[in-house]
């Protein structure tokens, strides 16, 4: 393959170009109630050349035949020839030659469909096990193994493996018109061992949608809150990561004003980091897909912005350092600034001191998701207790919080001593659709959030 | 593309479906001409009965034709036994769905109606920094089966996404919106001037107070209310009774002024076709008529699960087994113009742009968002855009009382045509 990508290389014509070819297998088996809904393997072979005229812009062709990958380039090119934009650099990488192989406890391209079957039905016998209230489950296994070949006009190649296991586990309750879901999951970059030995996984989610069933809907107003680490680390991530990626500012100089290094956006308290060389979580990977060498890159330190995360092309637009935050989904797209692994740094604060300053509140669990549109950002937590006078009370549920980047992060007054990174299935979408991406943070007790209910 | 005479007799019935794609795309980013790109894709997926028991495989590596037809025939060994058939050879809906004026689109042609977008949104507002992406293909999917049916789609989607970032100050707005067709259609700036005139009502920072009050969802807004009935009305969540609709066929869950139709039988609209994705003619279903809950949608493997007919609803990427989906869910415009509407409305929230779409117990009918962009209502008039606002209900209370449903609608995300709707007291939390 090697050779393949370095010959079709020589014969482009452009100022730089690039070639990533993956070869995916995946299996996935999946239970809704008593049914097998499906147990299949796909097989994804696919590429992508880009190219780069300097004095126009990109062109793209991506395929699924690897036949003739000469002619792609040559599509490629063609493209970056018709786009007649502005001057584009990118910033200096120096080249790598590696091949990443991870090896695998239990690989799961060993182990049978009938294998993988049983082990996701056993976990779905404990979901159905709660009792007629469980309306519906839904039990998925997913495995799958790429392998990723890169390879640049500037004399880099890596190729990676880059396997992942995962089970997500979910257990609907109803009453009458009253439905409620419970859900739990792991995602991890490891073998089939992974993903066994995980029932109390099971017995949550289950437990949880027959709790929900009893919970009240929250009563919608401002309260001070305290985020679990599970939410803490979504929050982070929609409140501040997407703000801190590159090629949001990187062309409009108002962005940058109101981004500029040094500013002051929390406590003294607050610190955020994104680190893509973290080993063993889903957002890392020891080179980007530009092939930039990952790192701890720092976001906020000490409450005042002093980061943030580049591709080479945001780096030398911006005269900064490339960060290796260049990530594709896959090879149907171009690598676009994305987060690694991002995290609030544990701070001093024990949970209970957390609880004890609060009169009535909400404490978040879980979740459900978040989005933001960069000032204004939600995210919901999947289950959730009012507290009060400094204990946790009733379950209450449909909590999603409203929060303001100028507001929600000054507001943030404890952070706790209990960090923790997340493993749930699932993924950014920014732009691309879901790639791997971790959280991590400990308790989080935030101020006069806005919780929308009835 | 022989895979099932290949098969031989290892299966009782088996079904072949092959997708073959190509796309040309240009992309602008802050104003300037970024990237083009053209994308070709090819694969097949298979499905076989063996033994009563349903496989699945795919694949696209089209020189992997022999793991393919082992690994469908391996995941047969434990699908469940299930009455279902693949269907004859019948004649599709007669519907148009491919344009050469649409595939024959230049790069320089997208460029330049990208270039007018751009020009037309920054004349609105000159600090606008606008996004567009212009996409146009010519999608061709093929169901073949052992019972004989051989069933062809071939699209011509013309996509345009325009997103716009504003910042002033720590003032942050981003709009965004949506056009597609598969009909060439000379009117492509109206999404260009959509985006301008939401730039032009949120010109103006206003404040609302907090409490219940009459909430007009625009027909973006409007899919916080779409989505939940969306997924209620899919065939799969009825037959695992966690829709709120199972069992109520018949009975009026909602405000007369409400009538949801699925609709393929319309020309140019991307989710039309002649047939759907298993081979099944499509046709037009009536979901809720007058407020009164009509039918839901199925595919084959639902269908006999559920021990009804498909109606026509299966929709599938290559890598997963089809699944029932709207093709284009149609809620029916009322008698009510929209500006007579705003004009009745006193003290309001117009809710255009909602956040975290999806998100929460959404099959419940909760739903609870915080508002990317939402304007207030004031004597009749939008004076102003509002931020840090958030809604919250669920839709089968809501939707039982429905003040009003404008005769005016739109495509929304290319698949949903949705118009404004007015509830008379919704809980609006705002920050201020």
């Amino acid at each position: 393959m090697r050779e393949r990508m370095e010959q079709a290389l020589r014969l482009s014509k452009a100022d730089y170009t690039e070639i990533r070819i993956e070869q995916r297998e995946a299996s996935k088996v999946i239970f809704r109630g008593r049914d097998l809904e499906t147990a299949d393997v796909v097989i994804d072979v696919g590429g992508i050349v880009r190219s780069l005229c300097r004095d126009g812009g990109w062109g793209i062709a991506t395929f699924n035949s690897l036949d003739d990958l000469p002619e792609r380039v040559e599509q490629a090119y063609r493209c970056a020839k018709a786009v007649h934009g502005e001057p584009i650099e990118l910033a200096e990488v120096p080249p790598s030659q590696e091949r990443i192989l991870v090896p695998l406890v239990k690989d799961f391209r060993g182990i049978s469909l009938e294998a993988k079957k049983r082990l996701i039905e056993s976990y779905n016998e404990i979901l159905l096990s709660y009792g007629d209230a469980i309306q519906d489950t839904t039990a998925r296994y997913t495995d799958r193994f790429s392998r990723v070949f890169y390879a640049n006009s500037e004399g880099t190649f890596i190729e990676e493996e880059r396997p992942e296991v995962s089970i997500a586990l979910s257990a609907v309750a109803r009453e009458g018109d009253n439905v409620q879901r419970g859900f739990e999951g792991v995602a991890l970059v490891q073998g089939f061992e992974g993903v066994e030995g995980q029932e109390e996984l099971a017995h949550q989610a289950a437990q949880r949608a027959l709790d929900l069933l009893r919970a009240e809907t929250v009563v919608g107003g401002r309260y001070p809150v305290i985020l679990d680490q599970r939410l803490a680390g979504v929050f982070i991530h929609e409140a501040f990561g997407h703000l801190s990626e590159a090629d949001f500012v990187y062309a409009n100089p108002q962005a940058q004003e109101m981004m500029v290094l040094g500013r002051r956006f929390g406590g003294d308290i607050l610190t955020v980091v994104d680190d893509g060389s973290i080993p063993g979580l889903r957002g890392t990977h020891k080179y980007d897909d530009e092939g930039t060498p990952t790192g701890r890159t720092e976001l906020i330190k000490n409450g005042v912005l002093v980061g943030r995360l580049h591709s080479r092309e945001t780096a030398a637009k911006m005269g900064e350092r490339p960060t290796g935050n260049a990530r594709a989904t896959s090879y149907r797209y171009p690598p676009i600034v994305r987060m690694t692994n991002t995290f609030i740094e544990a701070g001093e604060t024990p949970f209970e001191d957390m609880l004890r300053g609060i009169d009535l509140g909400v404490y978040a669990c879980g979740m459900f998701g978040g989005q933001t549109m960069l000032e204004n950002f939600s995210f919901s937590a999947a289950y959730a207790y009012m507290i009060r006078h400094g204990q946790i009370a009733e379950m209450v549920k449909d909590v999603v919080l409203s929060g303001n980047l100028f507001v929600t992060l000054q507001n943030i007054d404890a952070i706790g001593d209990d960090f923790r990174w997340e493993r749930l299935p699932g993924g950014c979408g920014k732009g691309q659709g879901g790639l791997p991406v971790s959280t991590g943070a400990p308790h989080v007790r935030i101020q006069d959030v806005i919780i929308g209910g009835r | 593309m022989d895979i099932l005479s290949k098969l031989g007799g290892r299966a009782e019935q088996a079904e072949v479906f092959f997708v073959e794609n190509e796309v040309t795309k240009v992309g602008f980013e802050a104003n300037v001409l970024k990237s083009a790109e053209v994308e070709e894709t090819r694969g097949v997926a298979l499905r076989v009965m063996v033994e009563g028991r349903l496989g699945f495989a795919a694949s696209s590596d089209m020189r992997a034709e022999e793991r393919l037809i082992a690994n469908a025939l391996d995941s047969a060994r434990y699908g469940d036994a299930l009455p279902l058939h693949f269907p004859r050879p019948q004649p599709g809906v007669p519907v148009t769905t491919f344009d050469e004026q649409i595939t024959g689109l230049s790069i320089e042609r997208l460029v330049e109606m990208g270039q007018e977008m751009i020009d037309l949104v920054r004349a609105a507002d000159p600090d606008a920094h606008v996004n567009v992406n212009l996409e146009r293909g010519q999608r061709r999917a093929e169901v073949r089966n052992t019972a004989g049916a051989q069933a062809v789609v071939v699209q011509s989607p013309l996509e345009v996404m325009l997103s716009v970032e504003r910042v002033r100050g720590d003032d942050v707005l981003i709009l965004y919106d949506f056009f597609s067709t598969t009909l060439w259609d000379e009117d492509y700036l109206q999404v260009a001037r959509q985006v301008a005139r939401k730039l032009e009502l949120a010109r103006e920072l206003t404040t609302i107070r907090s409490g219940t009050m009459p909430v007009l969802f625009s027909p973006m807004g409007s899919t916080v209310l779409g989505l939940p009935l969306m997924l209620g009305l899919d065939g799969k969540n009825v037959y695992r009774r966690i829709s709120p609709m199972v069992g109520k066929v018949g009975q009026k869950l909602f405000d007369a002024k409400l009538t949801v139709v699925d609709d393929p039988t319309l020309d140019g609209r991307p989710g039309s076709a002649p047939y759907d994705d298993e081979g099944v003619p499509r046709r037009r279903n009536v979901l809720i008529e007058n407020g009164v809950v009509g039918g839901f949608l199925y595919d084959l493997k639902t269908a006999a699960q559920a021990g009804v007919e498909s109606t026509g609803s299966a929709s599938r990427s290559l890598f997963s087994p089809p699944s029932p989906s709207p093709s284009n869910l149609i809620f029916l415009g009322g008698e009510a113009g929209v500006a007579d509407i705003l004009a009745d409305i006193q003290e309001g929230l117009l809710v255009d742009t909602p956040l975290g779409l999806g998100q929460g117990n959404v099959i419940s009918g909760a739903f609870a968002n915080t508002l990317g962009l939402a304007y207030k209502i004031e004597g009749g008039e939008i004076v102003g855009r509002v931020k840090d606002v958030s809604i919250a209900g669920n839709i089968y209370e809501v939707l039982g009382d429905i003040a009003a449903v404008s005769r005016e609608s739109e495509w929304v995300y290319g698949g949903l045509k949705l118009p404004y709707i007015l509830l008379p007291a919704l809980n609006v939390v705002s920050k201020l």
